[in-house]
């Protein structure tokens, strides 16, 4: 247990996902002292992947991942659960999952990076809808790039296939070379369609990168990367390490302690398992703790001078969540067998609605097509039919060669009313309350997942599918957003432009919680890109200071 | 009649003025030959003096690579024509005299971290052509790498001029090296050039190669350089030249052995840029040196082992996310290992990831260098591929093993696809984790 | 339910760091102090010598791997399997043991060529029998019983398929092998042997 002289730091960073550790490592390099506050346990690899081995429901992502007591994540997506609650017309929707441990989410993201459109950060100024962000898209471009090779992101090249998003400088790596089934599918969109299919750009080795291997196609994306061809947050915990950045696992933050006149951040509280309370003193703080948590906390840390919580003058901490809440089919194909699962989950996406004018109505979306070993489905589903001995070994075959899984991510909108509270029923073995959220699909994101419906239907035609099964109503995608929301005014937003709070000068937050809007993309690399841009603007701070 | 020819040579250094020039002008006073650059760019190669000479990450031939060796660490030159830094003001002479007799132009001896002896055997165009591309073709870089410091005695340099009286010379071979016939050509090359000797000969009580025992196996770094003798069980005899051809070039056969370590630096930066001819010619002489026996090999290390065919049953339990408890030997294997090499051991259907049976690695009565693959991992690149496998040492991103972990799957891919159970404890991989290479 | 097990999935664990320092000091095993945390009071059956045992001794064990072999089409099956595969099928529901006895002695008393003609049977001559058949071929393709994972790797869906497609974690075919042309594959023709059954794919 770290002595109360040792805790204090230039820099407190709460969180070590991707991008309070990337925040640790940018910092600890340029001379700056960081302490990172992790409230999951330091983890290993080897133990998850004998974890998934041991699944008997291999599709839970969460599911090789038990959380310790003392910092609960969601066991699962299903509703009622164990620690998100979720109300509301549209409550399993929003039942999302999430890792709080080293290294955080990205244990199990499937490495999707990419960046969003420039429109994507001025959707009310050019569409009319939801808000605009505090920042421009060429404020981010560097650090985008900075991501990108971070965490070692290959994709197309922009020549030959454009994503939408300008780049200065070619990806760190050259592009998936995609599987025999995606193949197929992008022949087909092109040839029978006016639509396209793209190669996805994904923090996954084609080569090796940062001493780790090239991608051998496990089809492990999520839950478990089994030899570390895929980015996650832990590589830059160890790298901060390395460079002397103090990592304390096991530490629940739960208080944000101020000066008297409320302006400045002067230390914060954490947990020990055995709730032991610690005080951790430093010039600056980062709340870097996902989405729900960052919320999370800082209502739970509402005391007599901020009895709406921390940085709350707005009253906009924990409204307006979103997410890409999207649709799912599954379909047997009757064309030629596709054997997906063949090398990484998630490659290849139809990029054709990211954006466009209908935005002034509709929300955006992307598709992609899941590169998904269906084996194991498919031999639980013959053996439901009633097949046994040769006749089930044939269906196996042509399940498993034929079984189409189509999802997309459709843009949610900031809406005050979708919005995180504190659960007056439920608390943690530390007395901690759980989250709830309240949420209601927004029309704009409805109308859009009833396009997408269309061009599914019209997809499985074009495949001449069988057996369609509509995951039934809507899909959470776990890409939580917006509930410290960025913005220019003070009165209706809780960051600036620089993901600086309002409120306390030197109290920053790193995560999409920041987000004035979702776009369609997946929202790490934007996160890591933020977070980037938050240790950009401390390192300028503390040289000056 | 090698002497006379030495004389002939030397020091006029054979035909032409400008030659003659080169010999006693250390600036680039002419323009050299486009053919003599790319001979001289070849015997650097061949001789590997990259492989010392650049640290990780640094500059080419601009030294501060650690080489530790049992009277410690020595740290290599700056090698380029940097006049204050390097070696700008050598003249050929100076060069000559460094290069095969291990002097300093200031007079001091070189340690024999250098392989001087067996640079002596170069001929004196190689050496022209070495020392002309050196001052015309490589950058001169601007910084001196940390001094060396040495424990007594072998700090004082004249210790390294008494060792080299014990360690003798070879008598530089004559003629034109390009010209000779195969089995010369690959002496020439295993002896002059690649310098097999440093690593593969043991070493004598003074750190000098065992003249009786050449190629017959040694220790260094942690790795061991096995015996590459003819010895069909212990060495490589049941080898074809086309396999040993195949290894310099690529660091890999199929079932066979692939390199690491020192050695997949050796096949990335010098044997695999040989000409097929000369690889030829290596292979043809190393495999007829007189076969010794090694007592730490039997049976053969590269025949032993067999694919797993077992299942895989399962107790479905899952662990909480905080368990770091450690995993004995097949656990770490099937949780670090068999996702790349396979549950069977057979690595990928396309070869990129090796088997470990049939492997000479894994089969070794010398278990060192499958401790070091699993510490420090594979990374080597040769003919257009790069072979990598992760480290699972404490710097790993990938898994960080324990000592302990790393001992029980060692002897559990040993018993299961290799020679047997080494019964290596945790401690021996503790030894051999400090081994690895530094940068000062 | 699938609720229910998932959610009792992640409550295993209740220990904190410190009680487990304490467990270890009374020298209690890591495993018994999660069990405990756990309030489980159950085992599971390959971890689990004294029942390992019983099924080593099980008479009708021989006759789940005769059957087994049956079901599957199959002349070989492993034998290590078959005995996890059994202890979890009677751990899961203990009236199994007697209607795996039942359902081989009526595969003795007939001439059935093929699985689908047991099967189909077995169904008429009582329904109970489809779900112990469903629980046979869950356990030999799937590697599942008692809802657990016995094998993963070694699962028959896996063996059937091992020409185009790996088992997640377990790809041997090196970097890149997934932009190779995979087998193609005729539509089925064979019929099912046994009444359908709702198939219910559990949430994520």
């Amino acid at each position: 247990m770290p002595s109360e002289q040792d805790l204090s730091a230039d820099v407190v960073i709460v969180g070590s996902g991707v991008a309070g550790s990337s925040i640790a490592n940018e910092l600890v390099r340029a001379g700056i002292s960081v302490i990172v506050l992790e409230a999951g346990p330091r983890v290993d690899r080897q133990h998850f992947v004998e974890n998934f081995r041991n699944l008997e429901n291999k599709p839970s992502y969460q599911g090789p991942f038990p959380s310790v007591p003392w910092a609960l994540h969601p066991p699962n997506q299903i509703t009622p659960n164990d620690y998100l609650h979720t109300t509301g017309p549209d409550a399993e929707a929003y039942q999302q999952v999430y890792l709080r441990m080293m290294g955080g989410t990205t244990w199990h993201w499937a490495g999707c990076a990419w960046r969003y459109l420039p429109s994507d950060f001025e959707l009310k100024t050019r569409y009319g809808q939801g808000r605009d962000w505090a920042l421009k898209y060429d404020d981010l471009e560097p650090f985008y790039y900075q991501a990108e090779v971070m965490m070692g992101v290959c994709g197309p090249d922009p020549a030959r296939e454009d994503l939408g998003s300008p780049r200065r400088q070619p990806y760190p790596m050259e592009a998936l070379p995609i599987s025999y089934a995606a193949q197929q599918f992008r022949k087909l969109i092109s040839e029978k369609t006016p639509y396209r299919v793209v190669h996805e750009p994904q923090a996954r080795n084609t080569r090796p990168y940062d001493n780790r291997p090239t991608c051998e196609g496990h089809n492990n994306c999520m839950p478990i990367c089994p030899i570390g061809a895929m980015y996650n947050g832990s590589y830059s915990v160890y790298h901060a390490e390395a460079a002397g950045a103090r990592f304390v696992p096991n530490a629940v933050v739960y208080k944000i302690e101020r000066d008297s006149a409320n302006k400045r951040v002067t230390a914060v509280h954490y947990y020990d398992p055995d709730k032991g309370s610690h005080r951790v003193t430093g010039k600056y703080f980062v709340i870097a703790a996902h989405c729900i948590e960052t919320a999370k906390l800082l209502l739970v840390s509402a005391d007599e001078q901020s009895p709406d919580g921390i940085a709350n003058s707005s009253g906009h901490v924990g409204r307006n969540m979103m997410d890409h809440t999207g649709v799912q089919v599954t379909f047997i194909s009757g064309d030629k067998a596709l054997w997906p699962g063949r090398g990484p989950l998630e490659t290849n996406v139809i990029d054709n609605f990211r954006d466009g004018s209908w935005r002034n109505e509709r929300g955006a979306y992307l598709v992609h097509m899941v590169d998904d070993n269906q084996v194991d489905l498919a031999t639980a589903l013959a053996i439901s039919k009633g097949y046994v001995g040769r006749e089930l070994e044939e269906q196996i075959r042509y399940l498993a060669s034929h079984t189409v899984r189509l999802f997309s991510h459709n843009e949610g909108l900031a809406d005050p009313e979708n919005r995180l509270t504190l659960s007056s029923t439920h608390k943690d073995m530390l007395g901690i309350p759980h989250p709830e959220v309240y949420y209601k699909l927004p029309e704009y994101t409805v109308k859009s997942c009833e396009h997408t419906r269309g061009l599914f239907r019209e997809l499985i035609g074009l495949m001449h599918g069988t057996d369609e099964q509509w995951t039934p109503g809507y899909f959470p995608q776990d890409h939580p957003a917006g509930s410290t929301i960025m913005g220019t005014d003070p009165k209706d937003s809780v960051v600036d432009g620089f993901c600086r709070t309002h409120d306390h000068e030197n109290l920053f937050i790193a995560s999409s919680s920041v987000f004035s809007s979702v776009g369609t993309g997946n929202i790490t690399l934007t996160v890591a890109a933020l977070a980037l841009r938050v240790a950009d603007t401390l390192k300028k701070e503390l040289s000056h200071a | 009649m090698p002497d006379v020819a030495r004389k002939i040579l030397w020091p006029a250094l054979g035909a032409g003025a400008m030659l003659a020039a080169l010999s006693t002008a250390p600036a680039r006073a002419d323009e050299p030959s486009a053919e003599l650059l790319a001979r001289g760019k070849y015997v650097a190669t061949a001789g590997d003096c990259i492989a010392c000479h650049t640290r990780p990450g640094g500059q080419p031939f601009a030294g501060g690579l650690s080489i530790t060796t049992p009277m410690g660490d020595i740290i290599s030159t700056n090698i380029t024509p940097d006049p204050d830094h390097g070696i700008g003001k050598y003249t050929l002479q100076d060069f000559e005299k460094s290069v095969r007799h291990g002097v300093r132009r200031d007079g001091s001896r070189l340690y024999p971290a250098m392989p001087y002896v067996s640079y002596s055997g170069m001929t004196d165009d190689d050496v022209t052509a070495l020392y002309t591309w050196f001052m015309h073709d490589v950058k001169p870089v601007a910084e001196t790498p940390p001094a060396t410091s040495l424990n007594f005695p072998a700090n004082l340099r004249i210790t390294m001029a008494i060792w080299n009286l014990v360690a003798g010379e070879s008598e530089p071979e004559t003629g034109d090296a390009a010209t000779f016939d195969k089995l010369r050509r690959g002496k020439y090359l295993a002896h002059a050039l690649e310098h097999c000797g440093t690593c593969h000969t043991p070493r004598n009580v003074m750190l000098s190669e065992k003249t009786d025992s050449y190629l017959a196996g040694a220790s260094l770094l942690g790795w061991y350089a096995p015996d590459i003798t003819s010895s069909k069980t212990t060495g490589i005899g049941d080898w074809s030249e086309d396999d040993l051809v195949a290894y310099l070039r690529t660091g890999h056969v199929d079932g066979l052995s692939q390199a690491a370590g020192p050695m997949g630096e050796v096949i990335e930066h010098s044997s695999s840029h040989l000409t097929d001819e000369d690889l030829h010619a290596l292979a043809a002489y190393i495999l007829q040196v007189p076969a010794k026996e090694d007592d730490g090999e039997h049976p053969a290390r590269a025949r032993a082992g067999q694919a797993l065919d077992t299942p895989d049953i399962r107790s479905g339990e899952l662990t909480r996310i905080d368990n770091l408890n450690p995993m004995d030997g097949k656990g770490v294997y099937d949780a670090n290992c068999a996702s790349c090499h396979g549950d069977n051991g057979a690595g990928t259907g396309d070869h990129y990831v090796p088997s470990l049976f049939h492997n000479a690695v894994v089969g070794s009565g010398h278990p060192d260098n499958l401790i070091m693959t699993v510490l420090e991992g594979v990374n080597r690149t040769a003919n257009g591929v790069h072979a990598y496998m992760p480290g699972f040492d404490g710097k790993s991103d990938v898994q960080r093993l324990s000592n302990a972990e790393i001992a029980a799957v060692v002897n559990y891919v040993t018993a299961t696809f290799g020679n047997g159970d080494h019964g290596v404890t945790a401690e021996q991989v503790g030894a051999q984790r400090v081994q690895t290479p530094k940068t000062p | 339910m699938a609720a229910d097990r998932s959610c009792s999935s992640t409550r295993i664990h209740l220990a904190t760091p410190n009680s487990m320092r304490m467990a270890q000091a009374l020298r209690m095993s890591r495993r018994d102090m999660l069990l405990g945390a756990m309030g489980l009071a159950t085992v599971a059956v390959g971890a689990n010598p004294g029942l390992a045992a019983t099924v080593d001794e099980d008479t009708v064990a021989p006759l789940f791997l005769a059957l087994s072999k049956r079901l599957t089409d199959r002349e070989t099956l492993n034998p290590q399997i078959s005995q996890a595969l059994y202890a979890g099928i009677i751990h899961a529901v203990p009236e199994r043991r007697d209607q795996i006895g039942k359902l081989h002695a009526l595969m003795e008393s007939g001439n059935f060529s093929s699985a689908r003609a047991l099967a189909t049977a077995a169904e008429h001559a009582d329904p109970v029998f489809k779900d112990v058949i469903h629980e046979i071929m869950t356990g030999w393709y799937r590697g599942v019983a008692d809802q657990k994972v016995v094998v993963y790797r070694s699962a028959l869906m896996f063996d059937i398929t091992s020409d185009a497609i790996y088992p997640k974690t377990y790809a041997a075919g090196g970097p890149f092998y997934w932009t190779k042309t995979p087998p193609e594959v005729a539509v089925p023709t064979g019929e099912p042997a046994l009444s359908p059954s709702k198939f219910v794919v559990e949430p994520t």
